[in-house]
């Protein structure tokens, strides 16, 4: 008698932490699928925001005078990797540029 | 020694009834009643705890679940970011960007003042103003304090030691324009509440506002949020994404050389547009004075209105065409036929008509290269009233044109019973007609395209984006593609007949390009195009004389190329041009028309069909390269 009410009490404690254990898995997925959803949202605000400043800077009426009167000024490429390297980048798009090179 | 007993103690002893078997009996008796009471209390009270169980548990249980849910959840709304609006290449002319908006719950504050002091130092308002306001509304539990911060300000708000739980930020939406004032009067702007004001934000509203969602919150007793309910959760719906027809280089184009004609000749107001003859659809739209969407409380309401729709004006000689179209189609004028202009003088019952110079004898071409008006009188008095009604009528003058833009005026062309003994003659003159160069442009499309009037069209696709997602993950395509079917509702296009092809391409080839070639608007010659055109001078009347004014006009001119397959036309309208010296529209705005028309045509990859005159110039300017 006594094993069999320790056999039922033992398996009824077995469900309760089974079901304790999903709860948590499933509380714990959850959590991850916000937090994604969240990092989602950040990262469209910040591509609205960078779209925004990137159309601010190419607006015609911004690139007209630069265009109309001479080339537009250009940083030339001082990442280190391509220093020496005899390879121009990608984008060095400009003839003359490694000219010399 | 002996007590003496208490007096009557014996018969107390002796004579008790609870010592006797006669007592035993009624004992019992009121023991079992005590019971019973007891009994019956209890079930009494349990009867009525049933049946205050069942009067909550069954009659009154949806109500009370109901409020206990109403206690317990709150409806959070999402704002839905308005579409953007893109020029005809995706370049973005209206955006949306989210920011914080910052509140106070003013029951929770105990020092008004140093948190007015606080928020007034950082971001700039003024703290006695703030302190009024947080004393006056006191009792509520939200009060805006300042919208749409910038990400500095936010910073600094964070960083204050405000009391937790009586601020927060909610998302706002605040709408950008990249472009900063082109199209302006097109695009309208958006108010601090995200409704459209003026242009497209206006007429579009529905499609660009979207949907706002919602998501509802679990609460404790104190309010404090401590879950997410599972039901309930509506994603916001993003707004449609509206393709216009506008060419942000061609507005560019046009801007500058409205900006150049009011430094130059500092007019009232101008305006000017780009249109292709073949579909309707407009390249550019610009007005003067204009303002910046971006700073909307700068805007005052006179350089509100959108002069290209909402503003009418007599067109003077700008409308000449359309009436010899009428004569021609009807077969009541020929194309060889010389009128007789006489010496420059014509009187008309109580009213004298003048030409600039004595013409004499002029073909119809020439009636339109001079732009005579005594010639023009002449070819309307062959058309009755009635005929110069439809053939006014039938080039789209009176009626909106349908561009769906908000404000659009229908312009004004009177019913010919009010017409008076002088009206089929002021009419042929472009007087006694008043309309919107929206109208002027596509009436000159009708002729440019071989006789077919065509609605203007601005808006050249909407799409929904597809990337509603919800708070699990999935994609709510369902409701997407059912607000991508009812909400974007783009005008359709309305097409007549205005004239016949032969008449429609005869103007435009012959009288129309002789214009540009040796008439009024010979400024607007482009080396390898072949242009045609049409300039308008019309004085303005004035209001006080009721007559028409001396020094107040309207200039116009409209062109457009290659005559052999019109691709391109070009307005500009100058009202009431302030400094001194020429007031015509071959002057004024024939110029600034033919810059615009060039520097489009260029753009477009559109070939010249004048190889002769080009090679007479060589260098095309700036944009010959492209």
């Amino acid at each position: 008698m006594y094993f069999r009410f320790g056999s039922a009490l033992v398996l009824v404690m077995l469900m309760s932490f089974a079901g304790i254990a999903i709860e948590k898995q499933c509380l714990a997925l959850r959590r991850a699928v916000i937090r994604q959803q969240y990092r989602r949202e950040i990262l469209g605000d910040e591509y609205a925001r960078l779209r925004l400043q990137t159309q601010q800077l190419g607006a015609p009426v911004r690139l007209f005078d630069t265009l109309e009167h001479g080339r537009p000024e250009r940083t030339p490429d001082e990442s280190p990797g391509e220093v020496g390297s005899g390879r121009p980048s990608l984008l060095a798009w400009q003839s003359g540029q490694h000219a010399d090179q | 020694m002996r007590v003496p007993p208490l007096a009557g103690s014996s018969n107390l002893a002796q004579g008790s009834p609870a010592n006797s078997p006669d007592c035993t009996g009624s004992d019992a008796t009121r023991r079992g009643r005590r019971q019973l009471r007891v009994v019956a209390a209890l079930l009494t009270v349990g009867l009525l705890l049933t049946a205050r169980l069942v009067q909550l548990q069954v009659f009154q249980a949806g109500r009370l679940a109901e409020r206990a849910n109403r206690q317990r959840t709150y409806v959070d709304i999402l704002p839905a970011p308005p579409g953007d609006l893109l020029d005809r290449d995706g370049r973005v002319l209206a955006t949306t960007v989210k920011l914080h908006s910052l509140y106070l719950n003013p029951q929770e504050l105990s020092d008004l003042w140093s948190v007015a002091l606080e928020l007034g130092d950082t971001l700039k308002l003024d703290a006695d103003h703030l302190y009024e306001r947080l004393s006056e509304q006191r009792e509520k539990k939200f009060l805006w304090i300042k919208r749409r911060l910038t990400p500095a300000d936010e910073e600094a708000v964070r960083k204050l030691p405000l009391p937790s739980g009586a601020w927060g930020f909610r998302d706002e939406y605040l709408r950008r324009y990249p472009q900063g004032v082109l199209a302006a009067h097109v695009l309208g702007l958006r108010d601090i509440d995200g409704k459209g004001r003026g242009g497209l934000e206006e007429s579009l509203d529905t499609a660009l506002r979207g949907h706002d969602g919602r998501r509802s919150l679990i609460r404790d007793a104190r309010g404090r949020v401590i879950d997410l309910a599972d039901d309930g959760d509506v994603p916001p719906q993003r707004g449609t994404d509206v393709t216009t027809t506008l060419d942000a280089i061609v507005q560019t184009y046009v801007e500058r050389e409205l900006d150049r004609i009011v430094a130059e000749w500092k007019p009232r107001g101008a305006c000017a547009i780009v249109q292709d003859p073949i579909t309707g659809e407009i390249l550019a739209m610009a007005s003067r004075p204009t303002f910046d969407p971006n700073d909307p409380e700068s805007v005052s309401s006179n350089i509100w209105k959108n002069r290209a729709v909402a503003w009418m004006y007599e067109p003077g000689s700008t409308f000449k065409p359309f009436v010899v179209a009428g004569a021609l189609e009807r077969g009541l004028l020929d194309r060889s036929a010389e009128i007789d202009c006489g010496d420059g003088e014509m009187r008309l019952g109580g009213r004298l008509l003048h030409d600039t110079h004595p013409y004499g004898r002029l073909s119809v071409t020439d009636v339109l290269v001079k732009s005579s008006n005594i010639g023009m009188s002449q070819i309307g008095a062959r058309l009755s009233n009635e005929q110069l009604f439809a053939t006014i009528h039938s080039f789209g003058f009176g009626r909106a044109t349908g561009s769906g833009l908000a404000g659009e005026m229908p312009g004004l062309l009177r019913p010919i019973k009010d017409w008076s003994s002088y009206s089929n003659a002021s009419l042929s003159m472009g007087q006694e007609v008043a309309v919107t160069p929206l109208q002027m442009i596509c009436a000159q499309s009708a002729l440019a395209n071989g006789g077919t009037w065509i609605s203007p069209k601005l808006v050249l696709s909407a799409a929904s984006r597809p990337d509603t997602i919800s708070r699990w993950g999935s994609i709510d395509g369902r409701l997407t593609s059912a607000i991508r079917r009812s909400d974007v509702r783009l005008p359709s296009s309305v097409v007549s007949r205005a004239t016949d092809r032969a008449t429609a391409r005869w103007l435009v080839e012959q009288p129309m390009t002789e214009v540009v070639r040796r008439g009024t608007g010979t400024r607007a010659k482009l080396a390898g195009y072949t242009v045609f055109g049409k300039t308008g001078t019309a004085q303005k009347l004035d209001p006080e004389t009721r007559t028409y004014s001396q020094t107040k006009y309207v200039g116009s001119f409209l062109c457009g190329a290659p005559a052999g397959d019109p691709r391109v036309l070009v307005l500009v309208v100058v009202d009431e041009p302030a400094t001194n010296g020429s007031h015509y529209g071959g002057t004024l705005a024939a110029p600034a028309a033919a810059e615009i028309l060039r520097q489009t045509l260029v753009h477009l990859h559109i070939a010249p069909d004048d190889i002769q005159s080009a090679r007479r110039v060589p260098q095309l300017g700036p944009e010959g390269a492209d």
